[in-house]
C-alpha cells in the first residue's frame, strides 16, 4: 500500500514535468504552422483582463467600479484622458464658497438601460444607499456628506457636514442606479444604469458577457458584444496563443514572448510602486484601541539612510532587470495626475550616496560589505505579498543595487495579513495609484499613524504636511485644492517615507483586428490590468 | 539506476544480497550527496542575477535559469537538501512517537490501547493534506511550521503497524512464559518483544521518508509551507508553473526529476531491506 501511494505520488511529479515538455513542444509547432482564424468571430470580442474582474458584487451602490469610468452605470462626472474632470451624467456643476454645498447641473433626455428616465431623483436616491448602508461600501467614503436634495428634475445639491474637497472626486467614483428598479441582490450580478455596456450573462468566476446599450447617451459602442474570461493569468496566454481572446493581460516578464496576430501594448498608468521605510527608531505605541504595537526601526529612521537609497539606487537597471524594462521611473506620484508633483531629481548617485552614509556614521568596519553605526547593522526586512511576484522581483532588484551602496535590504514573501502586522517595523512593496488625492491624506498625515492596514505606516510626522494636508482638504476650489496637494507633496520630498520605484505600466497582447482607442484611453489607476476597459465604448474591429 | 539494471542483465546470476547492496550504496551516496551539498553551499551560488534571466540548460548553467537568473541546479539540490532535512526529522520523531505508541499499546493494553487506537482514528480519518496544512499555518508556517506538520503527521500508520506485531508476538508461548517466570513488562518489552518487531519498524521508518519529503513539497507547493524566497523544491515546482505556457520546460523538468529519484531511491531501500529482514522471503 505505502508502494503504491509513493508511486503514485512519483508518478504525479512525472506528469507534472511532462506537462512542461508539451508546453514547449506546442509552442514550437505553432511557430511552424500559420495560425488558424479567431474563434471569436462575428462582432463580438473575447478578453482577458485580468484574474477576478468581477469576484465582488457589481452593484455601484456596494463599491463597484468606483474607477472613475462608466461601465454599465455612469457617475456623475468622469475622468478624461488628461486626468481633468468632465461632466458624466452632469453637464456642470459649482461649489459655494464656503465649500459646504455643491450643485450638479444635470444632463437631459438619458434613459438607464431598463428605459426608465434618468432624473435628479436617482441621483438622491443612490447617494442616500450608500449614505445609509456606508459599511457595505468602502470604495465611495460618504461620511462627509450630511444630505442631498433634488431641488427640482435636473439639479442636485449636496450639503457637506465640513468642508472637504476630495467630495468631487468621490462623484466620479459613484455610479447611478434607478431609484425604481433598483434591486440589491439583482444588482449583484446584473446591474441596471445609464451606462455603455449591459450585462447580458453573469458566470461566476468563468464569464461575464456584455452586450452594447444602443441608446447609450454618449454615442453607442461600435463593438456589439464582449466577453470576458477569468482564468489564470498562465492559462490566459495560452489561450491567447491558440488564438482564442482578442485581448490578454500579461505581466511584464511575458513582453518579449510573441504571439501570431496580437501585439504588445503598453499602457500608462498612475499606479506607482514604492518602498515603505518606517520613519521613527524601535519603540512601542498604543493603537486607536490602546493596544501595545512595536512602531519604527533603527536603520531607516535615519533619514540619510532613506535618502542614499532613494538617490544611489538605478532606477532603469531595476525596471530593466525586474520588469523586462516595462514601467518608468518614479520619485513620487505621477505628472498624469492634476495633482501628481513628484520631485525633479536624478537617480544612480551612488558615490554621493555613499559619501552621505559615511558622513552620517554609516561604516563597514568588520569588511563584510554592510555599513555599520554604533553596533547597528545596516540591515532591514522588506516585505512582498507572496501572490504578487512582480513585487518580488522589484524588491529583489532594488536590493541588489542597495548593496552596492553597503544597505542589506532582506526580502521577504509573506501573506497580507502579515504585511499588515510587520508593516510597522520593515518596508513593504506598496502599489498606488487613484484619482482621489485623498490618498495623500492617508500616507502621509501623522493623524493616520496606526489607523489602518495601509495608512502612514512609515509613521511619518511633519506638521507641515499635516498643515497642507488640512488646508487641501478644506479648499472651496478645486484648483486650490490641487496645489495645496502639489505643496504637500514637496514638503516630504526631502524626508523620503517611502522610496518610489517605478511608475507600472500595464501590458497586453491585443488582436490586430481589434482598435483599443489610445487617444480615450485614461492613465489607467490600480487595477490589475482591468482600467484597459475604461474606453471600451470606443474600440472597434478592423 | 539505469546502470545497474543493465549490469544486473548481463550478470543474471547475481543475487539479491548482492543487488540489495549495491542499490542502498548508490542510493546512500545520491540521498548523502544531494544533503551536504545542499546544507554546505554557499548561497551566492543560487543568488539572483537578473543578467542571465531564463537561459535554457547549458554548459554555465547545467539546469538553465529561472526569471531572476537563479542557477537552477543549485536552487534545486538546495531545495532538496532542505526536503530530506525535514524528511529525515519527520521520520524520526514520528517513528519514536509510533514505537512507543505501538509497543505501549499492544504491551499494557486496556484502556491506554483504546485510546492509542482512537489518537489513530482520529489523524487518520482526516485527509493527510489537510492536517498538514493545518498545523503548519497554526504555527506560522515556514520551516518550523512545516516540520512540526510533516513530524506530528506521520506516526498513526506506523503506530498500527507495530502495536499488530507486537499483538501477535505477545500471544506467543515463549512470551507467556517469560511473564509466568515472573519477569517485568519492561524487561519483556526489551529482551522479547522489541527484537522481533525491529526489522518491520526499520522498514516502516526508511518508507516514511519519501512521505514526508513529498508532503513538504506537496505543502510549500499550495503556499502553506516554506515561504517562496526560500529555495524549496514545492516553491520551485509552483513557480515552474507560471512558465509551462511560454515554453520553459527545465523549470520543471529537472527539478521534478530530481526529487523523483530522491523518492524511488528510498522506496528501493525500503523495499529491498524488507525483503533482506524479513525471513518469509530470505531464500528468494
Amino acid at each position: 500500500m505505502k508502494k503504491k501511494m509513493t508511486v503514485r505520488i512519483a508518478a504525479s511529479v512525472l506528469a507534472l514535468s511532462l506537462l512542461a515538455g508539451c508546453g514547449q513542444r506546442s509552442q514550437q509547432s505553432k511557430d511552424t504552422q500559420p495560425q488558424k482564424a479567431d474563434a471569436s468571430s462575428g462582432e463580438g470580442i473575447v478578453c482577458y483582463v485580468g484574474h477576478g474582474f468581477w469576484d465582488g458584487s457589481l452593484d455601484p451602490i456596494k463599491g463597484a467600479y468606483a474607477y472613475g469610468y462608466a461601465f454599465t452605470n455612469n457617475a456623475l462626472i468622469c475622468v478624461a484622458p488628461d486626468s481633468s474632470y468632465k461632466g458624466d451624467l452632469a453637464e456642470s456643476w459649482e461649489v459655494s464658497p464656503d465649500a459646504l454645498t455643491y450643485t450638479f447641473h444635470l444632463k437631459d433626455d438619458i434613459r438607464f438601460q431598463d428605459g426608465s428616465e434618468f432624473s435628479a431623483e436617482d441621483v438622491v436616491f443612490t447617494y442616500e444607499t450608500v449614505m445609509k448602508d456606508q459599511g457595505s461600501n468602502e470604495d465611495v467614503d460618504l461620511t462627509k456628506l450630511r444630505e442631498v436634495k433634488a431641488p427640482d428634475e435636473r439639479t442636485v445639491v449636496f450639503t457637506l457636514r465640513e468642508p472637504y474637497s476630495p467630495f468631487l472626486d468621490t462623484t466620479a467614483q459613484l455610479g447611478i442606479v434607478p431609484s425604481d428598479g433598483y434591486d440589491s441582490t439583482a444588482f449583484d450580478e446584473k446591474p441596471v444604469g445609464t451606462g455603455p455596456w449591459k450585462i447580458i450573462q453573469y458566470d461566476a468566476e468563468q464569464q461575464l458577457i456584455v452586450e452594447a446599450n444602443e441608446d447609450y447617451f454618449d454615442g453607442a459602442p461600435k463593438i456589439k458584444r464582449v466577453t470576458f474570461v477569468d482564468m489564470d493569468n498562465e492559462a490566459a496566454f495560452s489561450n491567447a496563443q491558440s488564438g482564442q481572446l482578442d485581448i490578454v493581460m500579461v505581466q511584464p516578464n511575458y513582453v518579449e514572448e510573441e504571439i501570431e496576430g496580437m501585439h504588445i501594448e503598453k499602457l500608462e498608468t498612475m499606479d506607482v510602486r514604492n518602498i515603505s521605510l518606517p520613519c521613527q527608531p524601535a519603540q512601542v505605541m498604543k493603537d486607536s484601541s490602546g493596544e501595545d504595537v512595536e512602531v519604527g526601526n533603527d536603520v531607516t529612521a535615519d533619514v540619510n539612510v532613506r535618502k542614499a537609497l532613494s538617490i544611489g539606487i538605478d532606477r532603469e537597471q531595476i525596471i530593466a532587470d525586474a520588469f523586462n524594462g516595462v514601467g518608468r521611473p518614479a520619485y513620487g506620484f505621477t505628472k498624469n495626475l492634476e495633482w501628481g508633483n513628484a520631485p525633479e531629481t536624478s537617480d544612480g548617485r551612488a558615490d554621493e550616496a555613499r559619501k552621505l552614509l559615511e558622513s552620517a556614521g554609516w561604516v563597514d568596519t568588520d569588511g563584510d560589505g554592510i555599513r555599520e553605526k554604533d553596533g547597528v547593522k545596516c540591515t532591514f526586512e522588506v516585505y512582498t505579498p507572496s501572490d504578487e511576484q512582480d513585487r518580488y522581483n522589484l524588491a529583489v532588484a532594488v536590493a541588489g543595487e542597495a548593496e552596492d551602496l553597503g544597505i542589506s535590504m532582506v526580502v521577504k514573501q509573506t501573506s497580507w495579513d502579515e504585511i499588515y502586522d510587520t508593516s510597522n517595523t520593515g518596508g513593504v512593496v506598496w502599489g498606488f495609484g487613484q484619482y482621489n488625492p485623498v490618498v495623500i491624506d492617508q500616507l502621509f498625515s501623522s493623524e493616520k499613524i496606526l489607523q489602518g492596514s495601509f495608512d502612514n505606516k512609515p509613521a511619518y510626522e511633519n506638521e507641515k504636511t499635516d498643515q497642507l494636508i488640512g488646508e487641501a482638504l478644506q479648499a472651496a476650489d478645486h484648483g486650490e485644492a490641487v496645489s495645496r496637494w502639489r505643496e504637500a507633496q514637496e514638503t516630504f520630498a526631502e524626508e523620503y517615507p517611502y522610496l518610489f520605484v517605478v511608475n507600472i505600466e500595464h501590458c497586453y497582447f491585443v488582436s490586430d483586428r481589434l482598435d483599443i482607442s489610445m487617444d480615450t484611453q485614461i492613465p489607467h489607476p490600480h487595477g490589475h490590468g482591468i482600467p484597459i476597459i475604461c474606453n471600451m465604448k470606443d474600440w472597434s474591429l478592423k | 539506476m539505469d546502470k545497474t539494471d543493465k549490469m544486473d542483465k548481463k550478470r543474471p546470476q547475481w543475487n539479491t544480497r548482492t543487488k540489495i547492496t549495491l542499490y542502498i550504496v548508490l542510493a546512500l551516496i545520491y540521498l548523502v550527496g544531494i544533503l551536504f551539498w545542499g546544507l554546505l553551499m554557499d548561497p551566492k551560488a543560487y543568488a539572483v542575477d537578473y543578467s542571465v534571466k531564463f537561459l535554457p540548460p547549458g554548459a554555465g548553467h547545467l539546469f538553465g535559469t529561472d526569471l531572476m537568473g537563479r542557477d537552477m541546479l543549485f536552487r534545486c539540490v538546495k531545495g532538496l537538501s532542505t526536503s530530506i532535512v525535514i524528511g529525515v526529522l519527520a521520520a524520526a520523531v514520528s517513528s519514536l512517537i509510533a514505537l512507543a505508541a505501538g509497543v505501549a499499546a499492544a504491551v499494557i493494553g486496556g484502556k491506554l490501547d483504546s485510546f492509542i487506537n482512537w489518537c489513530v482514528d482520529l489523524c487518520m480519518g482526516m485527509p493527510h493534506l489537510v492536517l498538514l496544512i493545518l498545523i503548519s499555518f497554526m504555527l506560522g508556517r515556514g520551516s518550523k511550521g512545516v516540520m512540526a506538520a510533516v513530524a506530528l503527521t506521520h506516526w498513526p500508520e506506523l503506530t498500527r503497524i507495530v502495536r499488530a506485531e507486537v499483538l501477535q508476538i505477545r500471544g506467543e508461548q515463549y512470551v507467556q512464559a517469560a511473564y509466568r517466570l515472573g519477569k517485568t513488562r519492561l524487561s519483556v518489552a526489551r529482551e522479547h518483544i522489541f527484537p522481533h518487531v525491529l526489522p518491520v519498524y526499520l522498514v516502516g521508518v526508511i518508507l516514511l521518508f519519501p512521505h514526508a519529503i513529498m508532503h513538504e513539497a506537496s505543502i510549500t507547493f499550495l503556499g502553506f509551507g516554506l515561504s517562496a524566497e526560500e529555495p524549496a523544491i514545492g516553491v520551485i515546482l509552483s513557480e515552474s508553473m507560471k512558465h509551462i505556457a511560454t515554453g520553459k520546460w527545465w523549470l520543471a523538468l529537472f527539478p521534478g526529476i530530481l526529487l523523483l529519484a530522491a523518492i524511488m531511491l528510498f522506496d528501493v531501500i525500503g523495499e529491498n531491506l524488507k525483503k533482506l529482514l524479513n525471513p518469509g522471503s530470505g531464500n528468494e
